[in-house]
């Protein structure tokens, strides 16, 4: 795999996130707490959302793991730290992008660093963070 | 749910708590579910989507997320923040098997000052580490949470 520092890793789309995913999720997660799957507990809150509600943040991070997934392949992903300056709503448009800041090696495996990102069209990131990815050979 | 602001010493006091750990396998069914939520199709091979990093080690430390909620005493589940999420895999994570969970508080601290993109105010700072083992005992996998309890004023 040709990857050069200053490579962007292709994007991910999220093309509408889907409140009835964060009901699964909130179910197989054991999670409590309401804002994943009652819109009136969201717009109750004193932070002008509105009737949507709030991804969990695992799954904003997953959209991240998908891309690095589908660049370097499914047991590439090493690390990854993230944190998460703003919230993602249901019906949300939003896109996992990223890019290489580092190569290196490491027992034997090639690894990239990346600056890796989520965020709506013309916004800040809803999350960022880096990751270590292991590059395949070939 | 806490209704008043608990002592900055007993917060202090988490660190080194310990849950009580247990032993967690990812079924084929729940493996396939939550792929699903991410937008993903299924992985090959069995893997587990890593995205599983988050409730996998929470659920086999034998705590939950209402669980941590409680131990660091939080007011309402809206008082919540997410500082990170910092997630290590040193060998992929697979279906069916069994993998051993510990998980402890490794910070805890009571700050002032506006949480990232929130209101100014007191909020006690609390980090989560659990790890995975496989059965022969090989290191597989960290989840390390940082959670951010807002207090009411006193």
């Amino acid at each position: 795999m040709n990857v050069q520092v200053g490579d962007s890793i292709p994007e991910w789309v999220m093309e509408s996130v889907r409140p009835e995913r964060m009901r699964t999720m909130a179910a197989i997660l054991r999670d409590p707490n309401p804002v994943h799957w009652d819109r009136k507990a969201v717009a109750a809150l004193p932070f002008g959302l509105g009737e949507r509600t709030i991804n969990q943040g695992p799954l904003g991070l997953s959209y991240i793991l998908n891309m690095l997934m589908d660049w370097a392949g499914p047991t590439s992903v090493r690390r990854i730290t993230m944190r998460f300056p703003k919230v993602v709503l249901d019906d949300d448009y939003i896109t996992a992008r990223g890019t290489v800041t580092a190569i290196r090696e490491e027992n034997g495996e090639r690894l990239a660093d990346c600056d890796v990102w989520l965020a709506r069209e013309g916004e800040t990131p809803s999350l960022e963070g880096t990751a270590i990815v292991v590059l395949p050979e070939s | 749910m806490a209704d008043i602001q608990p002592p900055a010493e007993e917060i202090r006091a988490l660190v080194g708590y310990e849950f009580p750990g247990g032993k967690y396998t990812v079924a084929h069914w729940e493996n396939f579910l939550l792929t699903e939520c991410t937008g993903s199709e299924p992985l090959p091979d069995a893997l587990v989507h890593p995205v599983v990093l988050f409730h996998m080690p929470i659920l086999g430390a034998n705590t939950s997320i209402g669980g941590m909620f409680a131990l660091g005493q939080a007011e309402s589940d809206f008082s919540i923040g997410i500082e990170s999420y910092d997630w290590e895999i040193e060998r992929p994570l697979h279906e069916d098997v069994e993998y051993t969970v510990t998980g402890r508080v490794t910070e805890a601290d009571r700050m002032e000052g506006p949480r990232r993109h929130d209101r100014p105010g007191v909020y006690d700072r609390i980090q989560f580490r659990f790890e995975l083992h496989e059965p022969e005992g090989e290191f597989a996998a960290s989840s390390t949470i940082t959670w951010t309890y807002r207090r009411s004023a006193a």
